[in-house]
């Protein structure tokens, strides 16, 4: 892999503005509420310029990896603080930084302990950008564990349905997988016999036997698959996702899920991939048990947020099974699934939330007609919706279109039915569209306003970003590509 | 003047006769706590001063180098953090203050020259000098009987485990001849596969096992962490509990990596983790929990010494100064928001995010490192035990001590849970900061996290120690 040391360490900016803005609200009064939220906006605004900026200046003809920041850590282990972009995880910086800022719109409205609740999303923020960017094994664990911790105060102190329970639930879950990876890393860095932790070095053919490789990646795909909610490990998540407050659900939902899927591709692919040959058709078995399952029990559910919360088990899945078929166009659909499910279902969170800002409850049968209470509430959900079934002119379209064109060739089976199961995933999505936001109007409703115009700025984004990447679907996958072609090429077959 | 060497043991015994002295005046807590405190900050520089010299004294009975200096400076420092508790001693009836900080410093004394002695009786009886300081710094808390009965528990104990003590280092100079650790260390390694060598070191390190609440030694803790007075425990869970690794990584060292002796101590690394963690899950009272704690965690250091390699005793020796950090941290708060000295339960936390924002943070940094959760120095010192560990190949080991760190964090959630989410019966006052206890809350937050995020220079300087011991 050829890098390109960085003239400007724009990766550590990102993570410095992360930093800078935890620091300055700690030396803020609690009680100007308006200057913590002002202050939350300008750092996550300069950590989304520059997630922006890094992936728009990325060489693409070059390849490899580039911005790189190489500082020796702790030398008698090997220890490196070691970052880099390449195609696989730019998208995933950029979606970080467009969930941050969208989330921090989303929470203008905010009562309560503001200043602790942006410091915690700060914390959690850090710890995924600096994840998706890292090439240390041993930073990648630290920001793993920086990026979960704040769940638990986060949903536990602002959350709603059954907060308590839920946040205990997802800690402890998404803990238990971490340490399935501590032992993994360590056993990797020590067997190699190389001392080190940096994933470049452990990348050389030949680091590990094959048993090795199998026994590891198994260890990765269970870890991290707790936290990219891999069917049957991802109970935690419906219950998370639905005692959480909104923008921590967009957070979660949207980007901590992709830790666990990206674990699981920069650690478990890349450094073990005869293990992940070798596992590949559990992986899609349980990817697709994951979409069916997901759709089925959504199709039950009475609560929004629970639909949403099993959609994303769903869309979890379509990413296993792009990255179970071992090819370059599934590694390449399920990359871009990541960015397109981050997006969209950030979308369906942030809508949703403003519903129940207002009306104060997220059933089904309590709601209808809202579409006519809150036309433009409803419209940002239902352009989600839409998204989330597949339909063209979203970037999930295009992501879903490569998975599932990869899996049939792979795995004629499974594909097809996964397919199938999407198809009533349309039906899902479309009952509840029905039900919720057509039909008989609740009077209790009526009077609610509609989201205003700054209040709407998020979801505006967020559908800007959606329909960008979906008539411009290359922007992406050609980017990604770049990463994807010699990392397969290199794989020796 | 080689006796320059000895600087701090002679500061430290000066200190003991200041307090002698003071305890036969009339009655002054507040001045003793002054005295105190300037002594201990004085303490800590005389000791850092002399952490580069080296030496052997009594016939090679007494050995000072940068391993031994290193844990006497640390030691000063627990000293001196421990005194900055007693700004409200209240715990402790005023006329015994001046012998509280008596007894303090003899303890300090003892481990001091505890860390240094390189030869079997000289080492037994530094031991016992904080042993019975410790015997009568539990007693010392007024009010109810539990502070008898924690310090009988203590007594009977310690002393049973006394004398196992002393069977092994008889039975080590059977089998060897010699009560020198340089000598034994020598032929140990022929000698291990006798019975009379191997049980000899084993019943040695149960003196140490018992001072860092090892299971099964661990009997004494909960009651004695609950019934002696909260700055007596504090000084209880920091600053012996990093003699007895200094000293485990000495003894142990000596058996050259023979591997029954690190199937024993596997064995007690798990069960003491697990049942640690297992039982800590259910206690209410905040003292009692630590305690527990501090069981699992007695499992955790063993990994590091169990491994036998440098690395592994630089970790576990590491692991000591984290555990200092976060402990006191623990017991920085506990001290603040229990009200008169009294016991603290885990509910009696509610509210604190708003009694006092900082001390609320210090809790939840404290309790996240003690659960080994990054960027803390917690977590640094976990890995570091793990990679020594791993080393030897012990994978089985290292994931399930990362299944009891998952148990543990449960309980060390409740807490943050208590603090940051559960709201107090009633209305409670807000809980002033003097301002040295802000700035020390300050530097304990910072500490936790920069000696996770940037353990490089403290974990050279455990290395080099180690080197001088090795």
């Amino acid at each position: 892999m050829n890098m390109e040391l960085a003239s400007y360490p724009y990766l550590s900016a990102i993570l410095l503005s992360c930093v800078a803005g935890l620091l300055v609200i700690l030396f803020i009064p609690r009680e100007r509420e308006a200057l913590v939220k002002w202050v939350s906006l300008a750092f996550s605004g300069i950590a989304l310029v520059l997630s922006i900026y890094v992936y728009c200046a990325y060489d693409r003809t070059l390849g490899g990896l580039q911005f790189v920041e190489k500082i020796q850590w702790i030398e008698s282990l090997g220890i490196h603080y070691f970052n880099g972009a390449d195609g696989f995880n730019l998208p995933l910086i950029l979606l970080t930084g467009i969930v941050h800022f969208t989330g921090v719109l989303t929470m203008w409205e905010l009562r309560g302990r503001v200043k602790e609740f942006f410091a915690f999303a700060f914390v959690l923020v850090l710890g995924v950008f600096g994840f998706f960017m890292s090439m240390d094994l041993f930073f990648l664990f630290v920001w793993f564990d920086v990026s979960l911790f704040p769940m638990y105060p986060l949903i536990a102190i602002w959350g709603t349905t059954r907060k308590e329970y839920g946040a205990l639930k997802l800690f402890l879950h998404v803990l238990a997988g971490s340490a399935l990876v501590l032992p993994g890393i360590v056993y990797l860095s020590v067997v190699s016999g190389l001392r080190t932790f940096d994933i470049v070095a452990l990348m050389q053919p030949g680091a590990f036997t094959p048993g090795q490789q199998k026994f590891a990646f198994f260890l990765f795909y269970i870890g991290f698959g707790i936290l990219a909610g891999v069917w049957p490990l991802h109970t935690w998540s419906p219950v998370g996702h639905v005692a959480a407050p909104t923008s921590v659900s967009m957070l979660h939902a949207g980007v901590l899920m992709k830790v666990g899927a990206f674990g699981i591709l920069r650690v478990g692919i890349f450094l073990c991939p005869l293990g992940w040959e070798y596992w590949a058709p559990l992986m899609a078995i349980l990817a697709t048990i994951g979409i069916v399952y997901g759709i089925f029990v959504g199709l039950t559910q009475t609560d929004l947020k629970y639909v949403v919360a099993f959609s994303s088990v769903s869309h979890m899945g379509i990413v296993g099974l792009g990255l179970s078929t071992v090819t370059a166009e599934g590694l390449n659909g399920a990359v871009f699934q990541m960015f397109a499910h981050g997006t969209m279902t950030a979308l369906l969170f942030s809508s949703l939330g403003y519903i129940y800002d207002k009306t104060h409850t997220k059933l089904i049968p309590d709601l209808g007609g809202m579409s006519r209470v809150m036309p433009m509430a409803s419209g940002y959900f239902i352009v989600a919706a839409l998204a989330g079934m597949g339909v063209p002119g979203f970037a999930s379209f295009w992501a879903e279109v490569t998975v599932f064109i990869s899996a049939l060739k792979v795995y004629p089976v499974l594909g097809s039915l996964a397919i199938c199961a999407l198809v009533l995933s349309a039906l899902y999505m479309l009952r509840v569209v029905q039900r919720t936001f057509y039909g008989q109007r609740n009077e209790r409703y009526a009077q609610l306003p509609d989201v205003s115009f700054s209040l709407g700025l998020p979801r505006m984004i967020l559908v800007a970003v959606m329909v960008l990447f979906g008539l411009f679907p290359r922007l992406m996958l050609d980017l990604i590509q770049t990463a994807v072609i010699p990392f397969m090429g290199g794989l020796a077959r | 003047m080689k006796w320059f060497i000895l600087g701090p043991e002679i500061y430290f015994l000066t200190v003991t006769l200041v307090f002698l002295i003071l305890s036969l005046t009339h009655l002054n807590g507040r001045r003793d706590f002054r005295a105190a405190l300037f002594l201990a900050a004085l303490g800590v520089a005389v000791t850092l001063a002399t952490v580069r010299l080296e030496g052997s004294l009594f016939h090679g009975a007494y050995r000072v180098d940068l391993y031994s200096q290193v844990f006497k400076g640390l030691l000063s420092l627990g000293f001196f953090l421990v005194v900055c508790l007693c700004s409200n001693l209240n715990g402790i009836d005023e006329w015994r203050h001046s012998e509280f900080y008596l007894f303090l410093a003899t303890c300090t004394l003892g481990m001091m020259l505890l860390v240094s002695s390189v030869e079997l009786l000289t080492l037994y009886v530094a031991l016992e000098l904080s042993s019975y300081s410790l015997y009568a710094l539990v007693p010392l808390r007024s009010g109810s009987g539990q502070q008898m009965e924690a310090a009988m528990k203590y007594f009977l104990s310690g002393i049973a485990t006394s004398a196992l003590m002393l069977f092994g280092l008889a039975s080590l100079f059977g089998a060897t001849q010699t009560t020198y650790v340089a000598e034994l260390a020598l032929k140990l390694p022929g000698l291990l596969n006798t019975p009379m060598a191997f049980v000899g070191l084993l019943l040695t390190l149960c003196g140490f096992f018992f001072k860092l609440a090892l299971f099964p030694f661990h009997v004494w803790a909960p009651s004695v962490y609950q019934g002696a007075a909260n700055q007596v425990t504090a000084f209880l869970a920091t600053a012996t509990k990093l003699t007895a690794i200094a000293m485990l990584a000495r003894l142990v060292s000596m058996s050259h990596g023979n591997t029954s002796m690190a199937h024993v101590l596997i064995a007690l690394a798990i069960i003491s983790m697990t049942y640690g963690n297992l039982v800590a899950l259910i206690q209410k009272d905040f003292k009692r929990l630590l305690a527990y704690s501090a069981t699992a965690h007695a499992g955790y250091s063993l990994m590091g010494i169990l491994s036998m390699n440098q690395t592994g005793y630089a970790a576990a020796v590491f692991y000591a100064v984290a555990y200092l950090a976060m402990t006191f941290t623990c017991f920085l708060v506990l001290v603040k928001v229990a009200p008169n000295g009294s016991n603290l339960g885990v509910v009696q936390l509610a509210g604190l995010h708003r009694r006092s924002p900082l001390l609320a943070m210090g809790l939840m940094v404290g309790v996240f490192s003690l659960g080994g959760i990054p960027p803390t120095i917690g977590f640094t010192a976990k890995f570091l035990v793990f990679n020594a560990a791993m080393e030897r190949g012990y994978f089985l080991l290292v994931l399930i001590a990362m299944i009891n760190v998952v148990v543990s964090l449960y309980y060390y959630v409740q807490v943050v849970k208590a603090a940051f989410l559960l709201e107090p019966d009633e209305q409670l006052p807000v809980i002033k900061l003097s301002a040295p206890a802000t700035i020390l809350m300050v530097i304990m937050i910072v500490v936790i996290v920069v000696g996770g995020i940037f353990p490089r220079y403290l974990f050279q300087l455990t290395q080099a120690a180690i080197e001088a011991l090795l």
